[in-house]
């Protein structure tokens, strides 16, 4: 890789406005509004927000689907509108469809070739990337025979076939059982440790939090909240103290402490840790 | 809205580029008898929407056999007036195959002409006249056909064998075999016309007929018993000098395998 | 590095076309088209023999024709909207693949299905009227033999009259000419698919133009001989204009008659043929290049 490369952000969203004509007599709808947001290389970011919020145009506009109205996208420094930027990206778009009469090698095949690749090189990739993904047993059958997560898993290996240095990934996880969205997950924190760049949206909050160094928060078109996971998790003024193997009578005696020698501090509450990005969504998703 | 612009004026440079060369090469394709003209509006309303619509979608060889075939129906269940106008149809869809117009004249100068001629049902004077009107229908359906294949032979030959056998107008008749003759330079035409001629009432043909039938006796060295026959008639009728005229003596015939069909 | 194009992409996008056509049984046409030109050569014993040749080219001829429409307006029309609605558009389109490169790629799909299509029929047709052309041949010379009329020179015209009605080589151009209107028509839904909101929409408009473009030339005459009120003469030019002339390609209707195609005809037909699929493409292209997916 060169120098620079490392320098240039994987994705630049400048001021972005999308606005899609409506029929006759309808008004123009706003589908993403001055949204700037940058993912640097290395790194996973998650785009977050509740269904309508505009991520699904916002990525689409960063692959050339849309043309923005307003602003400018690029992926490694190249705008989006160039075919030459989709050369380092891989997209799995939200639950994805094949052509239904190829089986999973020659759906592979036909996305390789598209990418110029050919022969024994594209074969040898092929199969690798249906081993990576666990479709091997499944390569000679039909994709229409194929499960949900398995054709998720296959899209996968489609946007990953060409070594694309960015993968974007739209709702990896819908509609796809629980040890499946598993596997989808342990693929995501291996592309972290290739050194690929992801772009993700979900809305399974937990399996974000797990897998993203920085998320950016939709709402209405527009960016609400961005920063690193740990940040934007941390609550300023509480002070979280985790305990392993503590006693109930040692935990009365805490409770004891802060209501004497608190000095003004409350105890919030006490239990198991969970989830506090979910609480955070909905907090500002609901505004 | 830039590309849509661009698009709607790349979509109207086309067309207005095209439009002489489409012109050029329907008139160049309909003059090498590729194409066939436009329906008449009469025609239109004879077909059906379907039909018509087929016609236009490049279609029109099976609209006319289509149609053909429904005035084969017609012909079997006698219904003349149908067959007639169904032919009708099936020539202007088809201007330039023979077949439809050969066979259209052939059902009405024939088939329907001696169909009337011998309903015992009519009138013997209306018998007549259909008999005539039918014939004349059949002449006039080769003579428009001719307008579209002036160089058919057959067409000009089935026009002579009408004027000779059902209308009985042996100048006319001797004209159509001369054009055959025209087009197939086979000399048996020109004595089918000669024998025409010899049956008018006009001196000055015989004179042509006794000529041509001279030089086919001199030359071609043709001795049927028709051209034998019509010679002595006609040197008698034109007084040539006994010098000139043939032999009496007829002699044995010889048939030549070198003409086509029966002698005559 | 970056090439304008790549011939390999858009073979890879129309092999894919032409295998996504066949699996919706569109070759199940193929079928139906044999039983049809079998019948045509062999039901109608009544009629002459030369009209029997010409019955068997008609329909075989017309079944050709649906065939190459058909599949053109309505295989096209389904394409895009259902790789957009499978999301296929959006995997293929996020690879590096010029969306023309696309657009070509379907083009040349369907093409090469009508192709190989009209070619098969083509050989079936072909066998079917050789050997029907052989039977009439013989029928009728045995017709003359029982009569004693069997000179070589019967017999030769005999085969002069059933072999112009019989296999020619100036069918098959027949053949290609409706090649050529089916790419118009093909090139003309595609475009229309570009700015269609439906599958029904693009079949009903693209019908409607072939239609209108088969009757171009009446149109054409009555905007060129300024007959009519003035609303009616710029309407007749504007259809003129924005429709395509599928007349020019009906040779066939003449060629079954046994006309001959000379090449200057051939290809100027065929120049018609380039220019329209060109033009269109580049409208497509620019209508296309910028749609929001």
């Amino acid at each position: 890789m060169s120098a620079p490369a490392s320098s240039i952000p994987a994705v630049t969203v400048e001021n972005l406005t999308k606005v899609f004509k409506a029929g006759l007599g309808q008004a123009p709808f706003t589908a993403v509004r001055d949204l700037s947001l940058q993912v640097n290389t290395g790194e996973v970011y998650g785009l977050i927000g509740p269904n309508g919020c505009g991520k699904s145009t916002t990525m689409k506009a960063i692959l050339g689907l849309v043309t923005p109205t307003r602003g400018h996208t690029s992926v490694f420094g190249k705008p989006s509108i160039e075919v030459e930027s989709r050369r380092d990206v891989g997209f799995l778009p939200e639950n994805p469809y094949f052509y239904k009469h190829l089986n999973g090698l020659e759906t592979l095949l036909f996305y390789g070739r598209l990418c110029s690749m050919k022969g024994p090189e594209l074969k040898d990739r092929a199969k690798e990337m249906l081993a990576i993904t666990g479709l091997e047993d499944a390569a000679n059958r039909r994709v229409s025979g194929y499960s949900k997560g398995m054709l998720q898993r296959l899209g996968l290996a489609q946007a990953l076939l060409h070594r694309p240095r960015l993968v974007v990934l739209d709702e990896p996880t819908a509609g796809v059982d629980p040890s499946g969205s598993r596997k989808i997950r342990d693929l995501i924190l291996g592309f972290k440790e290739q050194g690929i760049t992801v772009l993700v949206t979900s809305h399974l909050l937990e399996q974000m939090q797990e897998v993203c160094d920085r998320v950016g928060i939709m709402g209405h078109g527009q960016m609400v909240r961005e920063g690193r996971l740990d940040d934007l998790i941390a609550v300023e003024n509480e002070t979280e103290l985790v305990l392993s193997d503590a006693t109930p009578e040692l935990l009365a005696e805490i409770r004891a402490l802060v209501a004497s020698k608190g000095h003004g501090a409350k105890l919030v509450r006490t239990g198991h840790p969970r989830t506090t990005l979910e609480k955070l969504f909905l907090e500002v998703a609901d505004k | 809205m830039k590309r849509h612009l661009q698009a709607l004026a790349v979509l109207l440079l086309l067309g207005a580029v095209k439009l002489p060369l489409e012109e050029a090469a329907t008139q160049r394709f309909r003059a090498a008898g590729l194409l066939s003209a436009p329906l008449s509006l009469g025609l239109r309303e004879n077909l059906s929407q379907m039909g018509f619509a087929a016609s236009l979608g490049g279609l029109r060889s099976l609209v006319a056999t289509i149609t053909y075939l429904q005035a084969y129906h017609a012909w079997e269940n006698v219904n003349w007036g149908k067959v007639d106008s169904l032919f009708q149809l099936t020539t202007s869809l088809q201007p330039h195959y023979t077949n439809y117009w050969d066979e259209a004249s052939w059902h009405m100068a024939y088939n329907a002409a001696s169909y009337y001629l011998q309903d015992e049902k009519t009138e013997p004077f209306v018998r007549g006249r259909l008999f005539e009107e039918h014939v004349k229908r059949g002449i006039d359906i080769l003579k428009e056909g001719l307008r579209y294949l002036p160089d058919d032979a057959r067409l000009w030959h089935s026009l002579a064998e009408i004027y000779e056998r059902r209308s009985h107008e042996p100048r006319l008749a001797a004209e159509a075999y001369l054009q055959v003759y025209r087009i197939t330079k086979n000399n048996r035409y020109v004595r089918f016309a000669a024998y025409q001629f010899a049956e008018t009432a006009d001196p000055e043909l015989w004179k042509k007929a006794y000529d041509f039938l001279r030089s086919s006796y001199e030359k071609k060295n043709q001795r049927t018993p028709s051209l034998l026959d019509t010679l002595k008639k006609l040197e008698e009728r034109l007084n040539i000098p006994l010098m000139q005229r043939i032999p009496d003596q007829r002699k044995p015939m010889e048939v030549a395998p070198t003409e086509l069909g029966p002698m005559r | 590095m970056s090439l304008p194009f790549s011939i390999p992409r858009i073979w890879t996008l129309a092999a894919a076309t032409v295998t996504q056509l066949l699996r919706m049984k569109i070759m199940g046409f193929l079928l139906v088209f044999c039983v049809i030109v079998v019948v045509a050569g062999f039901a109608f014993p009544v009629m002459n023999p030369e009209q029997q040749l010409k019955l068997l080219k008609d329909v075989s001829f017309g079944a050709l024709q649906l065939f190459s429409m058909v599949i053109a307006i309505c295989a096209t029309a389904l394409l895009l909207p259902r790789d957009l609605e499978d999301r296929t558009l959006y995997t293929i389109l996020a690879k590096p693949v010029p969306r023309f490169e696309y657009l070509l790629g379907k083009l040349f799909g369907v093409l090469i299905l009508i192709g190989s299509g009209l070619l098969l029929m083509d050989i079936a047709f072909s066998a079917v009227l050789w050997l029907r052309e052989s039977l009439v041949l013989a029928q009728s010379v045995a017709a003359l033999q029982q009569e004693g009329t069997a000179t070589p020179e019967a017999i030769t015209q005999i085969k002069a009259i059933v072999g112009k009605q019989g296999l020619t080589w100036n069918l098959h151009l027949g053949v290609v000419a409706i090649f050529l209107k089916a790419s118009v028509i093909t090139a003309l839904t595609l475009m229309i698919s570009c700015f269609a909101s439906s599958t029904l929409f693009t079949i009903v408009i693209s019908f409607l133009i072939t239609i209108a473009g088969h009757g171009q030339g009446l149109i054409r005459d009555y905007f060129l001989s300024g007959q009519g009120g003035m609303f009616k003469m710029l309407f007749s030019a504007l259809l003129a204009i924005v429709t395509p002339d599928m007349a020019v390609f009906d040779i066939v209707d003449n060629v079954i008659n046994g006309e001959l195609v000379t090449l200057p005809s051939f290809g100027l037909m065929a120049g018609i043929a380039t220019a329209y699929a060109i033009g269109y493409s580049v409208v497509s292209h620019l209508l296309f290049v910028e749609k929001e997916l």
